[in-house]
């Protein structure tokens, strides 16, 4: 052991579950890009997400990783749907207040799915089990497998998503409606139908999160709350829109978390990531890639 | 080629076009002039299907085309290149051409035979194939716009002011361009103010006034007429 075994424990802590954040914060990019709405119901993936995940794994007895697959599918076609009932008047014209009804639509649909998991679920708090058991050994610190693994997954399913965002015809086609909706009319692409695509999109991010998530926190029907709010945070700090800013952004909020945990308090853990933005904006009121937009 | 009849629309309350009627031959350039704010743009958006019409019909190649969504008229054939840059300024040059090729995506073949059709055409967006098109000075990005609206083999192309904003040396190019396409049998139905510039090249024109046409008549004999045409918009 050594002195500073501790803190490179938190930083490595930091970035683990920064990565994790990462895939919230994206998601929430990817939506504010290309529907142009903030999405207050980001949370409420997360924890369905998670409760997936954990039905598979828990009640059903499969491995972990298989209820990750089964709460993104989940979450990506429940997202697609929600997207198709309640968002779509937006975008025809319907709509005179369009900032007001998307706000009122996601905020209320997050009310719903909280309680409709309280009544479905009950308010009691759930332990997933670890995504695969033991610990790694590197000398100065030890790890949990179970974490390190998250993480690997974690980033694995941003690079994929970035692979999509910008290498796929989907990606080119919904960077370009993020810019440009009429004109994306004009190439041919359906922008409505690429809406619902791309909220699906966010709200599987989210979810995958969750189920990440849930076998290190534990899994009730407002765990969403608080990770919805930092990755809000993350994405006002790395400027709405920015897909690095997302990204950054979440590995910064996860480092100066864990930094704030070893150094002052972890009673104050959630707080951290307030102070970050308040400083950042502070000097770069347009956030970290201020002006930047949905480009890599 | 495309018959637009007794149109009617607007924007909210406010209606623009009056049962305006007028259509555009095949393989010819129509053109529309008017003073600013007779809703010339306004009429492209209808036809294109940006603004709803609440009245008349439009038809292409036969075909009703009112009330379609926007973007379906791209696999139609038909294009439109908008008053203002509309290039995508974060996609690179090869992706804003690559987008101009979504409704036939799958063949990727023919895509890739395109992009080096329109490299050929604009030796300039190959050089620059790789750079984000906002970066580009604003006649290259009209010729991106240009080259992306041929990627599908459009049939119909509609025009708003192709040279707003550019240099009068650009703006010949950009006009040199859109007379070959007309050449090579593409109808074009084309907004222009620059009038003294496009009517030699027309074929017929439309003089739009107040949301109505308000005279037609081919190309040559207009330019006669383009003093006393000219003088009555100013009146009011
Ligand atoms: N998006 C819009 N919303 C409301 N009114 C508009 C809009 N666009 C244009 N108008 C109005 O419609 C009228 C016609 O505009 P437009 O078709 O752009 O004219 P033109 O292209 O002939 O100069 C103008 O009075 C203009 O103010
Ligand atoms: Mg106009």
């Amino acid at each position: 052991m050594n002195e500073l075994s501790p803190l490179l424990a938190q930083l490595v802590n930091g970035l683990i579950i920064g990565s994790i954040y990462g895939l919230m914060a994206l998601g929430l990019t990817v939506i504010f890009g290309v529907l142009k709405i903030v999405n207050f119901s980001h949370g409420e993936f997360y924890m369905l997400g998670a409760y997936a995940s954990y039905f598979v794994s828990q009640t059903m007895g499969l491995h972990p990783v298989a209820g990750i697959f089964v709460a993104i599918l989940a979450t990506f076609f429940l997202g697609v749907l929600i997207e198709k009932a309640l968002l779509t008047p937006l975008y025809e014209n319907k709509v005179e207040r369009k900032d007001e009804y998307a706000l009122l639509i996601t905020f209320g649909l997050s009310l719903f799915l909280i309680n409709m998991a309280l009544a479905v679920f009950g308010p009691f708090q759930k332990s997933a089990p670890a995504l695969t058991g033991g610990t790694i050994d590197l000398g100065v610190i030890t790890l949990s497998s179970g974490k390190v693994l998250a993480a690997l997954i974690a980033i694995a399913l941003l690079l994929i998503m970035l692979f999509i965002i910008n290498k796929t015809w989907l990606g080119t086609a919904l960077r370009a409606i993020s810019q440009d909706r009429d004109t994306s009319a004009i190439m041919g692409i359906n922008a409505k139908r690429l809406g619902s695509i791309a909220f699906g999109l966010g709200a599987c991010m989210a979810g995958a999160a969750g189920a990440l998530l849930g076998p290190v926190f534990l899994v009730y029907p407002i765990m969403g709350t608080v990770p919805a709010i930092k990755s809000f945070v993350i994405i006002v700090l790395g400027s709405m829109g920015s897909i690095k800013g997302a990204i950054y952004g979440s590995l910064l909020v996860g480092l100066v978390e864990s930094l704030g945990v070893f150094f002052l308090s972890p009673a104050y853990r959630d707080v951290y990531s307030f102070l970050i933005l308040i400083l950042i904006l502070l000097f770069k009121p347009k956030g970290l890639f201020g002006g930047a937009q949905w480009n890599n | 080629m495309l018959e637009v009849a007794n149109v009617e629309a607007g924007y909210g309350k406010i209606q623009i076009l009056n049962n305006l009627s007028l259509s555009a031959k095949e393989n010819k350039l129509t053109l529309l002039i008017g003073p600013n704010g007779a809703g010339k743009s306004t009429l492209l958006k209808t036809i294109f299907g940006f603004v709803t019409p609440s009245k008349g019909s439009i038809r292409f190649q036969g075909e009703e085309i009112s009330g379609l969504p926007s973007h379906k008229l791209a696999n139609l054939g038909i294009g439109f290149l908008l008053q203002r840059v509309s290039v995508f300024p974060d996609l690179t040059i090869e992706e804003n051409l690559k987008l101009g090729a979504w409704s036939f995506k799958k063949d990727s073949a023919r895509v890739a035979q395109r992009i080096e059709c329109m490299y050929e055409k604009f030796p300039i967006l190959k050089q620059k194939r790789s750079e984000s098109a906002g970066l580009m000075s604003g006649g290259q990005k009209r010729m991106l716009e240009i080259a992306r609206t041929l990627m599908p083999g459009p049939r119909l192309i509609l025009v708003d002011e192709p040279s707003a904003g550019l240099s009068p040396k650009i703006a010949k190019e950009v006009y040199r361009v859109l007379h070959e396409l007309r050449d090579e049998g593409i109808t074009l139905l084309m907004v222009d103010q620059n009038i003294r510039e496009s009517i030699g090249y027309s074929d017929h024109v439309y003089v739009l006034e107040r949301g109505q046409v308000s005279s037609e008549s081919a190309a040559d004999e207009i330019e006669k007429n383009l003093k006393q045409v000219v003088e009555s918009w100013l009146k009011f």
